[in-house]
C-alpha cells in the first residue's frame, strides 16, 4: 500500500499517523518505530544549517517530484538482473526488488549455520532480537530514525559462529516504480564469532517511468575474530536518488573491510558510514572511490569511533570529479579517553577534472586518549603536468592519458579488492567512464 | 628528576606567574549595556556623529544575534549586562616624557619584563601601551613622524585622521559580522591604529601591550592596521594580565587592510590569566580577527603563541582578494589545567595565483581542550590558487583532548590544496634517546617541544620570539620546559 506524503515531508511525516499504521503489521517493532518517529521529529529533516549536511541540500531533491511512501512488493523477470552479471564472478545471488527478496531469482548459499531471508521474516531470529537498531549512531541521523520509524523489509543475513560461506555473496538491489516513490530498505546482517563472508552489493534500475528516492539502512555486526569483506558498489540512473546508511560495529579482534564505489549515474548520493568499535584488537579497512560527473552529487559521510583501546582503522577515500559534480566528503575519527593505543588513519584525495566541478572536505580528528596515533589527509589539485607531458610525449592522446592517469589514480583502492572478478570489472567500468 | 607523571602534574597544577594587580583610580562606567552607554563612551572620547550611528548599527546588530552553538566546548554564562563598558586611568595632563606616567604603572609593566623605556631604543621597539583602554604612553612617535607613518590610539586616530578611519573601520570585520564583532562595535573603548604611507618600509617593529585590569571589566580595543601601497609592516600584540577570580571577557576586533604590493605581518604573544587549576577564573579571549590583502601581490601573515586564557576562541583570517597575494598563518596554543582552546584559521583564495600557508602547533596538558577549526576556500576565480596546511597536536597526560575540524571547499579545478594532520604523545623513543645521552626526561621534555614549536617560533621577531620561547618556558616550566 501507498500512502501518500507532501511536503514539506517533516510535517507531513510526524502528522501522518497513518504512515505508521502502514507497518503496524510487525506488532513487536511498533515501540522501536514509534521511538524512532519521536526522535526524528526532534532532529527533523536536514537542512544545508544541519552541520552533517552543510553541504549535501537533499530537501531540493526531495522537492523535486512528489514522492510517494512505497511499501508494496513488485516482482522482475530474470532478464532484468542478467546485465547486472559481474563477467567470471563465481558467486551466489540474492535479488532485492525495492529491498523485498525475490527468491526465485536467487541463488542462496546453503548449509549449516547460514540463515538468509527477508528481514520481516525474521523479526525472532536471535541476531535480530540481540542487534538490531542497536547501532547507536543510528538515533543520531535523522533519515536513519525515519528508516527504523517506516522501513518495510530488507536482507537479514546470520551465520553462526565458525561458518564460513565459501563464495562471495552477490546481492542485486533492483530499484524499480511505476510512481514517484521514497522507498525505505532495511538490512541486517550479524557474524558471529569466527565467521566470515565476502558481501557485493550492486544495483539495477530499470526504467519503469519514475523516480525512485531510497533511504536505505545497513546495520552489520561483526563478532568476535569474524571477517567481513563488504564492497558496495553504487551505479545508479538518472531516475535514482540515494541515501545509504551503514552502520557497523565490531567486537574484540574481528576485521571488517568495506569498500565504496560511487560511478556516475544517480544524481544525488549520500552515503552515511558509522564504525563503533566496541572490543579491543580490531582491524578496520574503509576505501571510497567515488567518480561523479555532469551535476552528480556525491557525499560521503564516514565516523570511525574508537571505543576501545588496541584497534587499528586505515579510511582512504578518493575522489574524481569531472564536469560540474560536486564532491562532499567528511571523515570524523572519535578517539574515546580509554581507547589507548590507537592507530587512526585518514586520507582523502580528489582529483578536480571538470572546470565547474567542486569539492567539499571536512577530515575531523577528536581526540581523548594520549598514547594514539591519529592523522589525517587532503588534497585535492590536478594532474601534474609533468606525468601529462611524459605520457603525451610518447604518443599518448590526451584522453587516454587522462584516463591512465585516472587509473593510476583509483588503482590504490582498486587493488585492495580482493575478489579478481570483481577487481577486473570496476577497471573496465573506470576506463569505460574516462574513454566516454 | 622527576618521572614524567610528576612532570605533567606540575604542568596541570602550575600558578599562574604573572598574577598581580595595580592600583590606579579608574573612572569606570555603571554596569549595564545600553544605547545610554554607547552615547556615553562616544561622548566621552568626543567622537564624531558617523562613529557615534556605526556604534549603534553595531549595537542594533548584536541585538539581533545569538551566542554561537557550533563550538567544542560549554560556552560559559556570559552577563554582558553586568560588566561595565568604560574604564581609563583618569585624564591626566598632558605627558611629555616617561618620566611623568604613573610610577606604579611603569613598575606594572616593569615586572611583566615590558621596558618601557631607553632600552626601546636598543631594542628598536616603539610601544603603544594600552592599559585598561586607554593608551596613556606612546614612544617613538617623532621617528615614526618622520617617515609618515601613522600609530596611535584609535581614539588619536578617529580625532587627527578621521577620513582614514572612515574609510577602512569596518571595511574587514563588518559591524555585523559576529556578536562579538558587533558587540565590539558598539561598545570598543580603545585601540591602535596604524596607517604605513606608500612605499614606507616601517623602521621598527610597532608593539602594543594590552592589559586588562580593572574587575568586572570587558575589553574592547579595536586594531585598524593598513599598509598603503608597496608598504611594509611588522607588529606586535602581546598580553598578560593579573589574577582574578571572576572572568573577564575580552571582545577585540583586529583589522588589516594591504594594498598593492604590501605587506603586514600581525604576531601576537598571549598570556592572559587562564584561571586556577580548576578553571576558576580565568579571561575569556573572544576575538575577532582578520586581515585583506585588497591588493595585488599583497601579504598577510598572522602568528600568534596562545598560552594563556580560560577560553581562547578565535580564527584570525586572510582574505585573499588581491591577485598573486599571499596569505599566512603559524599558531602554537598551549593548554593544561581546564584551559580551553577553539582556534585557526579562515582563508579565502578569491584572487589569481594565490598562496596560502597554515602551520598550527597545538599542546595539550592536564585537562585542556585544544581544537583547530579552519577554512579554506577557494572561490571558482582562483585559478592556480594554492594551500598547503599542517596541523599537528601533542597530547601530554590522559585527560586532555585534542581534536582538528579544518574545512576545505574547492571551487577551481587549477587549484591545489594539502591538508595534513597528526595527533600524538612524545615519543617514548625520543624520550630515552635523549635520556640515553644524559639529558634528563624534564630538559627532554622540553626540547622536544621546543623543537615541535620551532617552526612557529621562527617566524616571530627576534625580539618576540625571545619572549615567546621564554613564555613557553614558564608555561611548562618546572614542568616539561
Amino acid at each position: 500500500m501507498t500512502s501518500d506524503i507532501t511536503l514539506p515531508f517533516y510535517q507531513a511525516l510526524t502528522t501522518d499517523v497513518n504512515a505508521l499504521s502502514a507497518c503496524q503489521a510487525q506488532d513487536e517493532l511498533q515501540g522501536i518505530r514509534r521511538e524512532a518517529l519521536e526522535r526524528f521529529a526532534v532532529l527533523g529533516l536536514p537542512t544545508l544549517k544541519t552541520e552533517a549536511w552543510r553541504y549535501s541540500n537533499i530537501q531540493r531533491y526531495l522537492k523535486e517530484f512528489p514522492y510517494e511512501l512505497l511499501y508494496a512488493t513488485t516482482t522482475v523477470p530474470a532478464a532484468t538482473i542478467a546485465q547486472t552479471a559481474i563477467p567470471e564472478l563465481d558467486s551466489y545471488r540474492i535479488v532485492l526488488v525495492n529491498g523485498h527478496l525475490q527468491a526465485d531469482l536467487s541463488e542462496l548459499p546453503a548449509g549449516k549455520g547460514i540463515t538468509i531471508g527477508a528481514l520481516s521474516a525474521h523479526t525472532q531470529a536471535p541476531g535480530f532480537t540481540t542487534w538490531f537498531n542497536k547501532q547507536h549512531h543510528l538515533a543520531q541521523e535523522s533519515l536513519a530514525t525515519l528508516n527504523t520509524a517506516l522501513f518495510a523489509d530488507g536482507l537479514y543475513i546470520e551465520l553462526a559462529a565458525n561458518t564460513v560461506i565459501d563464495k562471495p555473496v552477490h546481492i542485486v538491489h533492483v530499484y524499480t516504480t511505476t510512481q514517484h516513490a521514497f522507498i525505505q530498505p532495511r538490512h541486517l546482517w550479524v557474524l558471529n564469532r569466527n565467521a566470515a563472508a565476502t558481501i557485493i552489493e550492486t544495483s539495477v534500475h530499470p526504467d519503469a517511468g519514475a523516480v525512485t528516492f531510497t533511504n536505505s539502512v545497513l546495520e552489520t555486526v561483526v563478532e568476535e575474530n569474524a571477517e567481513l569483506w563488504h564492497y558496495n558498489i553504487q551505479q545508479g540512473d538518472q531516475h535514482f536518488r540515494e541515501v545509504h546508511t551503514t552502520a557497523a560495529q565490531q567486537q574484540a579482534n574481528s576485521r571488517y573491510h568495506h569498500f565504496n564505489f560511487t560511478l556516475p549515474g544517480t544524481p544525488f548520493t549520500r552515503n552515511n558510514l558509522s564504525v563503533a568499535l566496541n572490543g579491543s584488537n580490531t582491524e578496520t579497512n574503509l576505501n571510497g572511490l567515488y567518480i561523479a560527473n555532469e551535476s552528480q552529487h556525491v557525499d560521503n559521510h564516514t565516523f570511525m569511533d574508537h571505543i576501545m583501546p588496541n584497534c587499528n582503522s586505515n579510511e582512504l577515500y578518493k575522489g574524481v570529479l569531472l564536469d560540474n559534480a560536486n564532491g562532499v566528503f567528511t571523515g570524523r575519527i572519535l578517539v574515546h579517553r580509554e581507547a589507548q593505543k590507537t592507530n587512526a588513519f585518514q586520507q582523502n584525495n580528489n582529483l578536480l577534472l571538470g572546470t565547474k566541478a567542486d569539492i567539499n572536505s571536512q577530515p575531523q580528528l577528536e581526540i581523548y586518549a594520549d598514547d594514539v596515533k591519529c592523522s589525517h589527509g587532503f588534497t585535492a589539485g590536478q594532474f601534474s603536468e609533468e606525468s601529462m607531458f611524459y605520457l603525451r610525449s610518447r604518443g599518448i592522446g590526451e584522453d587516454a592519458a587522462k584516463a591512465l592517469m585516472v587509473n593510476a589514480f583509483s588503482h590504490d583502492i582498486t587493488d585492495a579488492v580482493k575478489v579478481p572478478a570483481l577487481q577486473h570489472y570496476l577497471q573496465e567500468q573506470i576506463a569505460a567512464i574516462m574513454n566516454n | 628528576m622527576m618521572n614524567s607523571n610528576e612532570i605533567i602534574d606540575d604542568i596541570a597544577n602550575k600558578e599562574y606567574e604573572f598574577g598581580f594587580t595595580t592600583d590606579i583610580e579608574m573612572d569606570i562606567a555603571p554596569p549595564g549595556l545600553n544605547e545610554d552607554i554607547i552615547r556615553f563612551i562616544s561622548a566621552k572620547k568626543n567622537e564624531p556623529e558617523w562613529l557615534l550611528e556605526w556604534r549603534l548599527k553595531g549595537f542594533a546588530a548584536f541585538k539581533k544575534m545569538q551566542f554561537p552553538k557550533w563550538q567544542h566546548f560549554e560556552m560559559p554564562e556570559l552577563d554582558l549586562q553586568a560588566l561595565s563598558y568604560y574604564a581609563a586611568p583618569k585624564k591626566k595632563k598632558q605627558l611629555n616624557s616617561l618620566d611623568e606616567v604613573d610610577p606604579e604603572l611603569l613598575a606594572t609593566f616593569e615586572k611583566l619584563g615590558i621596558p618601557l623605556n631607553e632600552q626601546k631604543a636598543l631594542t628598536g621597539v616603539a610601544v603603544d601601551a594600552v592599559f585598561d583602554s586607554v593608551s596613556v604612553a606612546t614612544t617613538f612617535k617623532g621617528k615614526l613622524k618622520e617617515m609618515g607613518v601613522i600609530f596611535c590610539s584609535f581614539g588619536e586616530a578617529v580625532q587627527e585622521y578621521p577620513d582614514l578611519v572612515k574609510k577602512y573601520l569596518g571595511t574587514v570585520v563588518p559591524h555585523s559580522d559576529n556578536i562579538f564583532a558587533a558587540l565590539n562595535s558598539a561598545v570598543f573603548s580603545d585601540g591602535s591604529f596604524t596607517y604605513i604611507p606608500k612605499g614606507v618600509r616601517c623602521p621598527m617593529e610597532l608593539s602594543t601591550y594590552f592589559r586588562i585590569n580593572a574587575q568586572n571589566t570587558g575589553q574592547f580595543e579595536r586594531t585598524l592596521i593598513v599598509a598603503d601601497e608597496g608598504s611594509y609592516v611588522s607588529y606586535l600584540e602581546g598580553c598578560t594580565a593579573p589574577m582574578r577570580d571572576e572572568n573577564q571577557l575580552h571582545a577585540a576586533v583586529v583589522e588589516l587592510v594591504a594594498l598593492d604590493h604590501a605587506e603586514i605581518k600581525y604576531s601576537t604573544v598571549q598570556n592572559w590569566y587562564p584561571g586556577d587549576k580548576d578553571g576558576k577564573g580565568g579571561i575569556y579571549n573572544f576575538v575577532t580577527k582578520r586581515g585583506i590583502c585588497k591588493g595585488n601581490a599583497s601579504k598577510i601573515s598572522w602568528t600568534q603563541v596562545e598560552t594563556g586564557s580560560a577560553i581562547t576562541w578565535k580564527y584570525p583570517s586572510v582574505i585573499l582578494q588581491g591577485d598573486y597575494s599571499e596569505g599566512e598563518f603559524y599558531s602554537v596554543a598551549v593548554v593544561r589545567n581546564k584551559q580551553i582552546a577553539d582556534t585557526g584559521t579562515k582563508i579565502h583564495h578569491i584572487g589569481k595565483g594565490t598562496k596560502s600557508r597554515i602551520i598550527s602547533k597545538g599542546i595539550s596538558a592536564g585537562r585542556g581542550d585544544n581544537s583547530y577549526r579552519g577554512l579554506v576556500a577557494v572561490g571558482p576565480r582562483a585559478d592556480n590558487a594554492r594551500n598547503f596546511t599542517q596541523c599537528d597536536s601533542l597530547l601530554i597526560g590522559n585527560d586532555c583532548g585534542s581534536h582538528t575540524f579544518p574545512y576545505i571547499e574547492s571551487r577551481n579545478k587549477t587549484a591545489m590544496i594539502e591538508h595534513e594532520a597528526t595527533t600524538s604523545k612524545i615519543g617514548e623513543d625520543q624520550i630515552f634517546y635523549l635520556n640515553a645521552r644524559g639529558i634528563d626526561t624534564e630538559k627532554a621534555v622540553a626540547l622536544i617541544v621546543n623543537g615541535y614549536v620551532k617552526e612557529v617560533l621562527n617566524q616571530l621577531p627576534m625580539e618576540f620570539a625571545v619572549e615567546a620561547q621564554k613564555l613557553l618556558s614558564i608555561t611548562l616550566e618546572g614542568s616539561v620546559g
